[in-house]
């Protein structure tokens, strides 16, 4: 196989919610909060079944083709030709996705902190720096997320305590005034982080253990949904009707943080959690890539791939938008339901899997007309 | 006779140990002890220290007795030896065999039957003693040269605890072992490594708890040695570690005899080395260098939180200097405005930006650090004095550094200090520098790139197998209670997980002590 490393179910869990959460903890309340407001809160339970579909499908896929990832079953379902034309298009579509992941990232790193850095240098710095993590395989990256999350729930549940002198309940109300439909309506938002779940899809044939592979799929979807639904409520308890005008609330919370004149610009903090689930996070999309490119064009070897799928995503993410009108309205799109996430995240996968479902059928009804 | 040494040279290169078999009998004695003679005369050419005795056993058979000096106990030679050997014989003939078996009253005695077992014994210390008319000779284990006595570690200082450490004879320090565990199953393998020096490597490890895969890849590395010589277990640890591009030292060595029979305990794998009093434990992982055979002899409360702080002060003797610079040149709205006050107060006078200041004073300060190490003990007086006005209120009138700095500075050093071995501080007082730089020029943003390039590395790492990071990453949850705590005796059931699963438990379950077990018998 092209990755000797083994990764066990666990730290798959764990990567994949630094993947989901990383973004969504800062992005997550302003971009719901249009359609649901102050019942942002509620929508994540709504997303939730999506990012469990997404799981459950790459694993159903999984088991039918337990060595492969879903670049080389694709092959043996669709056949060479559309296999890899299928390939292709869904590892297009998890370049633009990791380019403007790293994107994103550049940008708010140089509107919060660094204004006066070039943003090659930033986003450079950060595509060599999962270049490294990349180029150690999968096992590296397994243990990074492993060793970054208990610091993040630290960190997160030192700010949420801290937060709570600032919290107004009534903030929070009336629960659901206009009925569930602007919870509804808020989650499709966030179809775009739970779709991404389907990627699990590059990880699966490398567990330990696989038969725990769902299981800890599942248990990281509903990690996220607790965590995406903590963060809303403190947001919207604290920023009530004004939490649209922040572009990420949570990290602007933290400056209203001021405890015996000591404690206070914790941004810091938040800061320090988000970039690194977002190395995370970009580590394992940029892995997903590479290894996907590695296996579509039949490589031995994915080690090679990685500077230059590197270098890829660095231009591509410098390029991603002309500028950040554009990139507003890019987001808009997206989070009215034009998402490339939910397309190689849920439905590729859905669809293949239909497709290898209905073929077995045939298969079957072939072999029972023989024996017949 | 360069013939004799050639083959020598050429037998530490044979892997194969039928082959190292045959070797050592390649080269037998002559049954004529002139013929010996000879050759020891010229392999031993221009050796000084080499003394030829002649005498005749009973003033019957020729004999000689060859010895290095210094390195054998002569006294005990001329009483035990020397002396009954050249009694008369009370019968006419006589086997000059049995007579030595009858006289001799030396404790160790082995037969040796070539010229490769001469040398290794005269090397060591040992006389020889050859007869005319014998093809085997007679080493007498009567070696004895000057060593260090067992003194306290200086390198590992402990409140409570064992005051022994080990010196720098490899037969002392398994010795030091051997009477902390007395079960058979302590197993101690030598290998000889070193082209000239011929340096004795003990493997010692217990069996049933250390995995055989371990053992055997680790003597393959160590016999995979071919190098002039051996002088310290340095040398051995940069030639069998497995990433040689890491700072980060990937074999745990001490000086202390509980903390090697800790780690034998646990399946590890020691290995001692002769000429030095540090020894190598292997495989080890990052959290293990953090702790200090002390830790399990106080009770676990306190052992835990002093881990606590270690871990805390890590941070600082890594992060202090960058957050400062970050912080006072991208992050000023994070302090406290009243510090803040003061903190441009000082900082007025200083005419280089944070980043400039904060090197200045790091470099001055491990170069003090460096010049107190090497220094005399007679000019030690003087540098601490230069040192206290370097970093101290001198720079700051001079106008070269602030206040703040020179806390940050005092701190920093006090930090790595506080870390048990001094291998694992070293990469991190290096990390220091360029996590500073980073910090000058990307504020936080640059310092959590660092940390994060940092552990990126030590996620790669491994050391014979077992990964660097472990039980934290991969995390083995019953691992985890003598990680960053340390959970009490009587829960500590299982032995660390390192390769394989290898007897897992330790001691018997449920040994809480409570006075409601009462007696046994009851």
């Amino acid at each position: 196989m092209i990755e000797k490393g083994k990764i066990s179910a666990l730290q798959m869990g764990i990567m994949m919610y630094h993947a989901i959460i990383a973004t969504g903890i800062l992005f997550i309340p302003s971009t719901v909060y249009e359609a649901a407001k102050q019942d942002i809160w509620i929508s994540p339970i709504w997303a939730c079944p999506l990012g469990l579909l997404s799981v459950y499908i790459a694993y159903k896929l999984h088991k039918l083709y337990p060595n492969h990832t879903i670049i080389q079953y694709s092959e043996h379902i669709l056949g060479t030709f559309l296999g890899k034309v299928l390939g292709l298009v869904l590892l297009l579509l998890l370049y633009t996705s990791v380019s403007v992941m790293i994107w994103q990232y550049g940008e708010f790193v140089v509107s919060e902190f660094l204004p006066h850095t070039p943003k090659f240098v930033i986003i450079g710095m950060m595509v060599l720096l999962c270049a490294f993590a990349v180029h150690g395989g999968l096992e590296v990256i397994g243990r990074l997320a492993e060793m970054v999350v208990p610091v993040f729930f630290l960190l997160f549940l030192i700010i949420i305590i801290l937060l709570l002198p600032d919290i107004e309940i009534k903030r929070m109300l009336p629960v659901m005034e206009n009925g569930m439909m602007p919870s509804v309506k808020g989650s499709v938002a966030l179809y775009t982080w739970f779709a991404q779940f389907g990627i699990i899809y590059f990880f699966l044939p490398f567990l330990t253990n696989r038969e725990k592979g769902m299981k800890s799929g599942m248990f990281s979807v509903l990690v996220v949904t607790l965590t995406l639904m903590f963060t809303n409520i403190i947001v919207i308890l604290v920023f009530g009707s004004v939490t649209e005008n922040f572009n990420a609330p949570l990290m602007s919370a933290t400056r209203y943080i001021s405890i015996a004149e000591f404690l206070s610009h914790l941004e810091a903090l938040v800061m320090a959690i988000w970039l690194a689930g977002t190395f995370i996070k970009i580590c394992v999309f940029y892995y997903a890539v590479v290894l996907g490119t590695a296996q579509w064009l039949n490589l031995s070897n994915y080690r090679s791939l990685v500077l230059p799928v590197g270098f890829l995503i660095g231009v591509f993410a410098m390029q991603a938008f002309l500028n950040s009108a554009e990139a507003a309205e890019h987001f808009r799109l997206v989070s009215q339901g034009l998402m490339d996430t939910l397309v190689y995240g849920t439905m590729i996968p859905m669809f293949l899997f239909f497709v290898a479902y209905i073929r077995k059928l045939r298969i079957f009804k072939q072999r029972g007309e023989r024996e017949r | 006779m360069s013939q004799v040494f050639n083959r020598r040279k050429i037998k530490f290169n044979q892997k194969n140990k039928q082959q190292q078999d045959d070797k050592l009998n390649s080269n037998p004695l002559y049954p004529n002890l002139d013929q010996n003679l000879e050759v020891l005369h010229s392999l031993y050419k221009d050796c000084s220290d080499v003394v030829f005795r002649s005498f005749v056993i009973a003033d019957q058979t020729k004999a000689q007795l060859i010895y290095i000096k210094g390195m054998s106990n002569i006294e005990e030679v001329d009483s035990n030896v020397l002396t009954p050997l050249m009694q008369k014989a009370d019968q006419n003939s006589i086997n000059p065999k049995v007579l030595i078996e009858q006289r001799l009253s030396v404790a160790e005695v082995t037969r040796i039957e070539s010229f490769d077992a001469c040398i290794d014994q005269l090397s060591i210390g040992n006389p020889i003693l050859l007869l005319e008319g014998d093809q085997q000779g007679f080493a007498l284990g009567l070696s004895k040269w000057e060593k260090r006595a067992v003194e306290e570690p200086t390198g590992e200082l402990v409140v409570r605890g064992p005051r022994e450490g080990f010196i720098e004879s490899a037969e002392v320090n398994t010795s030091l072992l051997r009477r902390k565990i007395k079960s058979p199953q302590l197993k101690m393998k030598t290998l000889k490594v070193g082209r000239y020096t011929q340096t004795t490597i003990m493997i010692t490890y217990i069996e049933d708890l250390s995995d055989e895969t371990l053992i055997e890849e680790i003597s393959q590395r160590i016999k995979r040695i071919d190098i002039d010589g051996i002088l310290e277990s340095g040398y051995i640890e940069e030639l069998i570690q497995d990433n040689s591009y890491s700072p980060f030292p990937q074999v745990l060595v001490t000086e202390r005899p509980d903390t090697a029979v800790s780690n034998l305990l646990e399946g590890r794998v020691v290995i001692i080395v002769d000429g030095t009093p540090f020894v190598l434990v292997a495989p080890t992982t990052f959290y293990s260098l953090f702790q200090s055979g002390e830790d399990y002899y106080h009770h676990f409360m306190i052992a835990t939180a002093t881990r606590w702080l270690r871990f805390l002060f890590l941070f600082i003797s890594l992060l202090l200097p960058s957050l400062y610079i970050a912080i006072i040149t991208y992050h000023q709205e994070m302090v406290p405005t009243t510090l803040l006050l003061t903190m441009a107060d000082s900082r007025e006078a200083v005419p280089f930006p944070a980043l400039v200041e904060a090197l200045i004073m790091e470099i001055t300060f491990e170069g003090l650090r460096e010049a107190g190490l090497r220094l005399p003990k007679q000019v030690g007086a003087a540098v601490s004095i230069v040192g206290a006005l370097v970093i101290g209120q001198a720079a700051v009138d001079a106008g070269l550094v602030s206040d703040h700095m020179v806390m940050v500075v005092a701190l920093t050093g006090i930090a790595s200090f506080t870390i048990p071995r001094y291998n694992i501080a070293i990469p991190f007082r290096m990390l220091r520098f360029p996590i500073m730089l980073l910090a000058g020029t990307f504020g936080l943003v640059g310092i959590m790139m660092g940390l994060l390039a940092i552990l990126t590395h030590m996620s790669t790492l491994r050391s014979f197998g077992v990964p660097y990071l472990s039980p934290m990453a991969p995390m083995k949850g019953r691992d985890m209670k003598d990680t960053l705590m340390r959970a009490p005796l009587w829960k500590l059931n299982t032995r660390p997980h390192l390769t394989g699963e290898y007897n897992k438990y330790r001691q018997d379950s449920d040994q809480k002590p409570s006075p409601d077990k009462g007696s046994e018998g009851e």
